[in-house]
């Protein structure tokens, strides 16, 4: 299978003035086409900085990162723009919908960035608002969403521009059981359908949606387990 | 990518509805005033214009200075000289002619009003070019035959006589310390314009009489009065007359001097201009100003959108994407408020001119230049908020609360 991702040797510290925090050291890790992995951690154990990291965000790291074969160290702030753009789609813990703007201009939002024409944006948009099952609220506005209905939102604006990865960083944790169980359902039939989908949480049945469960401590790992499927 | 930018400008001011007003407010005060004292200055120098050209364009005077400021008889003018003068310059000057003016009573009955005497050369209407109610103006012949003839206007007739049409009637007067008794032959009215009105200019009334009643013919006078033919070249027509007077009076061309309409004219004018462009550049301190308030309220717009400049960041946008998005934001704030405040100034200097009666000048240049101004002001003091928009870390901002 194609490697999608493979992070070698990978540091990073942040210097508060005092003292250096090493947020993660000697982290390596290679991600194929069409995985389902969890990235688990308590707070501070290095997960967030990764996410930061595999989604692009931050450059300022020492080791090599190779995303769909491109290294990131070597790019350009315009570079990573466009490889967020058009690699990566971003699920948020918060959300992150622009407010006061109509979930289908939510979900427009990357292909507008990738240049993508206006008629065939928006029927994309309308597209895969209908495959997160909110054709009926295209115009609704995010205050006007439940919080699993605006995390879908998110979910097709991710999708918009098919990206390499499906980035979620605690996509459950603003949301009630219910929601959350909907979210990893669909997740999960992403993946079954072809995307590489990471996930990043701290709650262990969430984590138990995935194949592969890949634990933080003191910003290095700890394990990196297959998950076995009962029934 | 810019038609979306601008449709996100948009709905950006469109949201905040309130705060965009008030924003603007200060660029439409400062345009408005900037066009409206420019206007305002320009309409007093088309009024100026005008005025000049109802007294005649083409008026002037020559004269001799003197080194004490006293005249000897070689320095003042004969009638002989006025003759000569006529000759030498032919088609050029249409009106040669002494300056007399005496102020006096003219007496009907027991009536008696002040009025200045003026009196009037050959082609008379080249000088004064009244509007004629009643009777005629003085004629050539009138002046040859030094005809006890006078020209009222239609005030002073109706004071003396009890009537507008005095044509016939008679009024006794004083002219050089001899009482004389002068038969109306004209009526005319008053026609001074707004400009003229506006100064208060109401003093005694002009009665115009033959020039021949006034002066002797062995009088002499100080100026000569003259108006030059407006088709001609009038710099170069001033220039051969006071070379005339030059050669003629036996003075060199330095002891010449003159008085124009025309120079006048100019001189009126560019001080008009200058005094309008300080008005309009202490005006324009204002589009600072707001240029400022814009400047501020992106500031805080940016600081409030933290979070959704991390969104697009993480989505895609360059910094490039960001920083125009907000710029247009700022020069769309910045021309909306530009618009309006050209139409606001426009429309004070058109209802105002139109209250006090006169037609208001707005030139397209003035408007074309506070415009763009106005732009300028939004893009130059939206870059600062816009690059500091654009420079934020996506994770940072991503995090702000």
């Amino acid at each position: 299978m194609k490697e999608i991702i493979k992070i070698e040797h990978l540091h990073k510290t942040y210097d508060t003035g005092a003292v250096q925090v090493h947020a993660l050291r000697d982290v390596n890790l290679t991600i194929t086409e069409g995985e389902y992995v969890a990235i688990m951690g308590q707070s501070g154990s290095g997960k967030s900085t990764l996410m930061n990291i595999l989604g692009c965000m931050d450059r300022r790291f020492e080791g090599t990162y190779l995303l769909d074969g491109i290294s990131i160290e070597e790019q350009g702030e315009n570079e990573l723009s466009r490889i967020r753009n058009k690699k990566i789609g971003f699920v948020f813990q918060a959300f992150q919908l622009i407010p006061r703007t109509s979930a289908l201009k939510n979900v427009e939002i990357p292909m507008i960035y990738a240049g993508m024409k206006g008629e065939k944006r928006r029927k994309k948009a309308e597209a895969l608002l209908e495959k997160v099952g909110l054709g009926e609220r295209i115009h609704h506005m995010p205050n006007e969403l439940s919080g699993g209905q605006k995390q879908r939102v998110a979910i097709a604006r991710a999708l918009a521009n098919d990206p390499a990865i499906l980035l979620a960083d605690e996509p459950t944790g603003n949301l009630d059981t219910k929601a959350s169980h909907e979210i990893m359902e669909f997740f999960t039939k992403l993946n079954e359908e072809g995307a590489t989908v990471i996930v990043v949480t701290h709650e262990e049945d969430i984590a138990q949606y995935t194949k592969r469960i890949v634990r933080f401590q003191d910003g290095q790992i700890i394990s990196d387990t297959k998950v076995v499927k009962e029934g | 990518m810019i038609f979306e930018n601008i449709k996100l400008a948009f709905s950006a001011i469109r949201a905040n509805k309130m705060r965009s007003f008030l924003t603007m407010l200060g660029m439409i005060i400062g345009i408005s005033s900037v066009i409206a004292i420019v206007s305002l200055g320009d309409t007093m120098r088309s009024m100026f214009a005008k005025e000049y050209e109802n007294v005649g364009v083409g008026l002037a005077y020559v004269y001799i200075i003197t080194e004490d400021g006293y005249y000897t008889e070689n320095e003042m003018f004969t009638q002989e000289d006025v003759e000569r003068l006529k000759e030498a310059m032919g088609d050029d000057l249409t009106y040669v002619g002494f300056e007399t003016g005496e102020r006096t009573d003219l007496q009907a009955g027991r009536k008696k009003e002040k009025v200045i005497i003026s009196g009037l050369a050959e082609n008379p209407t080249e000088l004064k070019d009244p509007k004629i109610v009643y009777g005629r103006m003085l004629n050539d012949r009138d002046i040859q035959g030094k005809r006890n003839y006078a020209v009222l206007d239609k005030e002073t007739a109706l004071n003396l006589f009890g009537v507008e049409n005095a044509v016939g009637k008679t009024v006794k007067t004083t002219i050089n310390q001899e009482s004389t008794e002068l038969m109306v032959v004209g009526v005319y009215e008053n026609t001074d314009s707004a400009l003229m009105r506006m100064l208060g200019g109401s003093g005694p009334k002009s009665v115009y009489v033959p020039e021949s009643i006034m002066i002797s013919a062995d009088s002499s006078n100080w100026t000569i009065n003259f108006c030059m033919n407006t088709e001609g070249d009038m710099n170069k027509t001033l220039e051969r007359v006071k070379a005339f007077v030059a050669r003629m009076k036996n003075h060199d061309l330095s002891e010449i001097r003159s008085e124009s309409a025309m120079e006048e004219m100019g001189m009126m004018d560019s001080m008009l201009g200058s005094l309008s462009m300080v008005v309009g550049a202490i005006a324009a301190i204002s589009l600072l100003v707001g240029g400022i308030g814009i400047m501020n309220i992106m500031l805080v717009s940016v600081t409030e959108r933290t979070r959704e400049i991390g969104i697009r960041k993480a989505l895609g946008a360059q910094t490039k994407d960001i920083l125009i998005q907000f710029l247009i934001e700022a020069a769309a704030i910045s021309a909306a408020g530009g618009a309006i405040g050209t139409a606001l100034g426009i429309s004070i200097v058109t209802i105002g001119g139109a209250v006090v009666g006169i037609t208001a000048v707005v030139k397209p240049a003035v408007v074309a230049v506070a415009v763009i101004f106005s732009a300028v002001v939004g893009l130059g003091f939206g870059l600062y908020p816009a690059r500091k928009a654009a420079k934020k870390d996506p994770v940072e901002a991503l995090r702000y609360e």
